[in-house]
């Protein structure tokens, strides 16, 4: 029965969002999570550009990473799959590997997961159920297009909020008290 | 984006520079029109090339904005600007081109006609525009998106880059810049191809870099999708390589460019089917705006909002008498308020109370009148809000079984294409906003016009002076309304939602109170509760704050006008240039003054919204049937229930087929077990069938009888349909098994319950037949609703019927009953049956067998088993299945 194994993982996360590996320790019998340790595996990049990996003595030639915390955890509990979609294991904290593998891994999240900062408001105009942002990111200048008003403008805590345009790209606010006023007026006539 | 708005310059300054030469024809036109020269060849010639390059320069304009827009940034807003500037470049070609054709057609007859006389009258010019906007219309489509360019105009540095590399432009197949470089920064990488290879160009540090693969090199091209951004990924082996990488606004293009590249690689030529991207049509071809929403592809823009006001008051003659009552009041009561500050004001101070007036001391004539005036004002009032509440009452009760009704007429794709919520708001909502239109708005708006009109008409003919002071603050306290409300109803749309957030945590925790209570959470719920109730705070403060700021602001201001007539008016009336009673007069009419101004600084909005609302509602109105009677359709009351399927092909949307080529003979009284993986097009053969939608080829005939050919009532009354999820409308139990037979005696429901064995729990009920469903938490368990269902369709007694089996899991006892409940009713009908379980798969006489939408097999179970196809695999899983959950079947 692995669906109420799942569950019961997901309701041991305490508020802090931290495993509590204790509780679950004695469902290993059940399902087995494969830890991957810092010392038995090793990154590289392929000169096709995509990351492969050597865990022990096998070789895979493409690994996909998915962070299971996103928003919460992004450096912790990285879900290491094939390129088929199976799950080879999960890297606890990328802080355990050293400098290199550590670069290489945070290189490729962060081109997994596209989402440039936004770092100030130059304007936002709405029309016809649509707003046409145009913002400052710390990747560059940039212009999209919302759709809606309340939905795509996602508070993930307090200060945090993730903005989606109507094409599926990613903004995020990280903090929004470190918005100038103007930009902080902006994003409050859209939440 | 402001890459495009970069382009601008170029063609303007073309523009420039043709602008002499441009003069120079007009000029030669001009002095040859007047001396009624017939004009010479030559000119026509340089005027057409003027037209020519004028044309070509807009076209190159249009492909420098295209190219730029798809490296730019923002491709929605981008191809807005290009569609706006093609109309625009388009329309002025045409215009020039009329202005030509005309002169050069007059002068050429020797005739001293004006030009705007008998513009563009004659044909050979119409003709020509009308070819000119047509090519605009195309222009714009291909804008708009409907087919993609794979030849992107490559930059100066590449071309001198490819030089350098000695590879020849020329041959380049396929060219299409993303919007991000390898290493996840915005910013240009080409992908370029040729018959043998691809080139990826990227810039770095100045220098293009230029890689290149060979086709030969590649096994699979593919996309993959990222989170906000795509890559396209090319292998060999166990290698992959990462060609390029796009964010999530380029992923349409890039999806084209895979398929490009796919049949680079195969030797293929690529067609222009390939290119085409149906879903890129999300904006207006007319204006470029974004359509608010893509199912509904009306611009909100273009709407043609005359043509739906007309339409909107063709509802009026119904309504005509009650209009014409409601405005006449009005129009009573405002001529009521228009006359008291005149009693009040000039009559009752300049000549009752002053000496020497025309009614000097006779004060009580004077307030009886204003009284009796006052009288007057409250019995119109009361008769308006009586009009008023019937008229209201008969609208919404007319327009919402009319949309309802329209509704119902409706085909199921009418339905499966739109969200229910969407719907709900269509009945409700709208029809709403139509009736306050009618009763409200309308009048409203003819009324205060004429109290504007009015007052300012009785102040001018006082003293237009002190008119034009009182009007100072007018143009502030219109500022006031159009530009610091609509903060304020942000705000209070902020503290709506939150409240609504608030709701919804209290309904939540409530409903999951069990969970909350095993789990001993109480105090997160509270923490969270008090979040939120900490923000509803806080808006709520700022709400208050702003609006107890706002409102005095605007009443002071407002006020200002009266501070004026006061400081004006007396200082006049000291000085005897007025009299008092105008004074206090003017000062009455200050205070009616306001109130029509803010309104018509709403008026825009109110009538746009209005006006969408109304062609919603005519949306529905106006939609048709897919599934429609045919004229010479049969009438029949009796079937046998023999059914023939020939050579049927089906889709959804026409151009993908989900049934293909079925063909099937059913004999009166067979039953057919329908068997497949789910999404095989079962549930589609059903719906055909019971001709919920029609076939695309092929025909279903019952009887001998195409179905398209028998009349819909007798058709109906002929099918029974047994589904899956059985709704049961809120109403008694007995009404529900009655559904179909609503005027059927008290004993055929008893014995349609007890065939379907249902009687047996329906009268272990305390209220038996009359249980309600749905009130007081009586609801049924999902095989009580089952059997329901049964005694429905055996009371409908239908000959042709159909099942959709539930897998719900029941209990052996229920699920014995409901199998023999279904025998029964099976009896002697044509049985169509998607089947699920094994016992209905033994007891239909044939099965037909689908995958993918094909049928691959056909026959009994036993001959099925032995042929150890398609269905022997799939009774194999299930028995699997069975072992795992210990029920062996």
């Amino acid at each position: 029965m692995e669906i109420g194994e799942d569950k019961k993982t997901q309701i041991d996360i305490d508020e802090q969002g931290e495993l509590e590996e204790a509780v679950t320790e004695g469902l290993a019998e059940y399902v087995d999570v494969v830890y991957l340790e810092p010392a038995k595996t090793s990154f590289y990049r392929t000169p096709g550009g995509v990351i492969a990996l050597k865990l022990e003595d096998k070789t895979y030639p493409r690994v996909n990473l998915h962070r299971a915390f996103p928003f919460s955890l992004g450096d912790k509990y990285i879900s290491v799959r094939e390129g088929s979609g199976q799950e080879i294991g999960i890297i606890t904290d990328l802080d355990d590997f050293d400098e290199k593998a550590r670069g290489i891994l945070k290189e490729e999240l962060e081109r997994r997961y596209f989402t440039p900062e936004i770092l100030c408001i130059n304007s936002v105009k709405s029309e016809f159920g649509y707003s046409y942002w145009e913002v400052e990111t710390d990747r560059g200048h940039r212009r999209f297009t919302v759709k809606g008003r309340g939905d795509s403008v996602i508070p993930i805590d307090e200060v945090r909020y993730l903005i989606m345009d109507m094409d599926g790209n990613r903004f995020e606010i990280s903090d929004i008290r470190k918005l100038d006023r103007k930009s902080k007026k902006y994003l409050e006539g859209m939440i | 984006m402001s890459r495009v708005k970069e382009v601008f310059p170029y063609p303007f300054l073309g523009l420039l520079a043709m602008l002499p030469l441009f003069f120079i024809v007009v000029i030669k036109f001009g002095i040859m029109g007047y001396a009624g020269i017939p004009l010479d060849a030559g000119t026509i010639l340089i005027a057409s090339i003027l037209i020519g390059v004028g044309v070509d320069y807009s076209i190159h304009f249009l492909g420098r904005v295209i190219s730029e827009m798809k490296t730019g940034c923002n491709i929605h807003e981008a191809s807005l600007i290009a569609t706006r500037a093609a109309g625009y470049a388009i329309i002025i070609n045409a215009v020039t081109l009329i202005f030509l054709n005309n002169y050069s057609r007059y002068t050429r007859m020797g005739e001293k006609k004006k030009i705007n006389k008998d513009f563009c009258a004659d044909d050979e010019t119409f003709s020509l525009c009308v070819l000119l906007f047509k090519v605009g219309k195309k222009a714009m489509v291909i804008l708009g998106g409907s087919t993609l360019s794979i030849k992107e105009d490559l930059p100066k540095q590449i071309i001198e880059a490819l030089g350098d590399k000695g590879i020849d432009p020329q041959v380049i197949e396929f060219s299409m810049a993303s919007d991000l470089t390898l290493n996840g920064e915005f910013g240009e990488t080409w992908l370029l191809a040729t018959k043998e290879k691809i080139y990826i160009v990227r810039e770095e540090s100045d220098n293009f870099v230029i890689e290149e693969v060979l086709f030969t090199d590649i096994e699979r091209i593919r996309p993959e999708n990222m989170i906000g951004s795509a890559m396209i990924v090319i292998g060999k082996g166990e290698d992959d390589r990462i060609l390029v990488c796009y964010t999530s606004a380029l992923a349409r293009k890039f999806s084209i460019a895979v398929k490009v590249l796919e049949k680079l690689r195969k030797g293929e030529e690529v067609n222009e089917e390939d290119l085409l991207d149906k879903d890129f049509e999300r904006n207006c071809p007319k204006c470029g705006t974004l359509y608010p929403n893509l199912n509904r592809k009306v611009c909100p823009k273009c709407l043609d909002r005359r043509s739906i006001f007309r339409r909107v008051l063709s509802f009026v003659p119904r309504y005509r008498s009650q209009i014409i009552l409601i405005l006449l009041c009005m129009l009573a009561s405002s001529a009521m308020k228009l006359l008291g500050p005149f009693l009040s004001g000039r009559i009752l101070f300049d000549e009752v109370l002053t000496e020497g007036g025309k009614y000097e001391g006779q004060v009580g004539k004077i307030v009886l009148i204003i009284f009796g005036s006052q009288l007057l004002s409250l019995l119109i009032s009361i008769a308006y809000g009586r009009i008023n509440a019937v008229m209201t009452a008969h609208v919404i009760f007319d327009l919402k079984s009319q949309v309802f009704g329209a509704m119902q007429r409706l085909s199921l794709s009418f339905f499966t294409n739109k969200e229910t919520g969407w719907m709900m708001t269509r009945v409700n909502s709208d029809s709403n906003q139509l009736q306050r239109f009618f009763n409200n708005g309308f009048p409203y708006f003819i009324v205060n016009i004429v109290n504007l009109i009015g007052i300012a008409f009785i102040l001018f003919s006082m003293d237009w002076f002190l008119t034009l002071l009182i009007l100072l603050p007018a143009p502030l306290v219109i500022y006031i309304v159009r530009k610091i409300y609509p903060r304020l109803w942000s705000i209070f749309s902020r503290q709506f939602r939150r409240n609504s957030a608030l709701n919804s945590l209290i309904n939540d925790s409530l409903a999951g109170v069990r969970v909350v209570k095993a789990f001993g959470k109480e105090d997160i719920e509270v923490a969270r509760f008090e979040k939120r109730n900490d923000d509803l705070f806080d808006i709520s403060m700022e709400a208050g704050h702003m609006s107890s700021t706002i409102f005095p602001l605007v009443s002071f201001l407002m006020g200002l006008g009266a501070l004026i007539i006061w400081a004006v008016g007396g200082w006049q009336v000291i000085n005897e240039t007025m009299t008092f009673g105008t004074l206090i007069t003017f000062v009455g009419y200050m205070g009616l003054f306001y109130g029509p101004i803010e309104f018509m600084t709403h008026i825009v909005d109110w009538w746009s919204s209005c006006m969408n609302a109304a062609q919603r509602i005519f949306e529905i109105l106006d939609s048709e049937p897919d599934v429609i009677e045919a004229p010479d359709a049969v009438s029949m009351s009796s079937l046998n229930g023999e059914v023939e399927i020939k050579d049927m092909t089906f889709g959804y949307e026409k151009t993908k087929p989900v049934l293909y080529d079925i063909n099937l003979h059913v004999k009166p009284g067979e039953m057919i077990g329908l068997v497949g993986h789910s999404g095989a097009g079962k549930s589609t053969m059903i719906n055909l069938i019971a001709r919920l939608y029609d076939v695309d080829s092929g025909s279903i005939s019952i009887d001998g009888v195409d179905v398209r050919k028998i009349s819909m009532k007798d058709l109906r009354s002929q099918i029974g349909i047994v589904l899956q999820e059985t709704y049961l409308f809120n109403g008694s139990i007995a009404e529900n098994i009655a559904y179909a037979r609503p005027d059927c005696k008290r004993d055929d429901i008893i014995r349609a319950a007890k065939v379907a064995n249902a009687h047996d729990f329906i009268m272990k009920l305390p209220d038996g037949y009359d249980t309600v469903i749905g009130r007081r938490g009586m609801n049924l368990s999902g095989g009580e609703r089952q059997r329901l269902a049964i005694a429905r369709a055996i009371l409908h007694d239908p000959k042709i019927l159909i099942l959709d089996e539930a897998t719900a899991s029941v209990d052996t006892e229920t699920e014995r009953q409901i199998q023999e409940a279904l025998e029964r009713l099976v009896k002697g009908r044509t049985t169509f049956a998607i089947a699920h379980r094994l016992s209905t798969l033994r007891n239909a006489d044939r099965l037909f067998v689908l995958e993918k939408g094909k049928n691959v097999e056909l026959g009994t179970h036993e001959e099925l088993l032995k042929a150890k196809g398609t269905y022997f695999n799939l009774i194999k899983i299930q028995r699997e299945g069975m072992k795992i959950k210990g029920i062996e079947g």
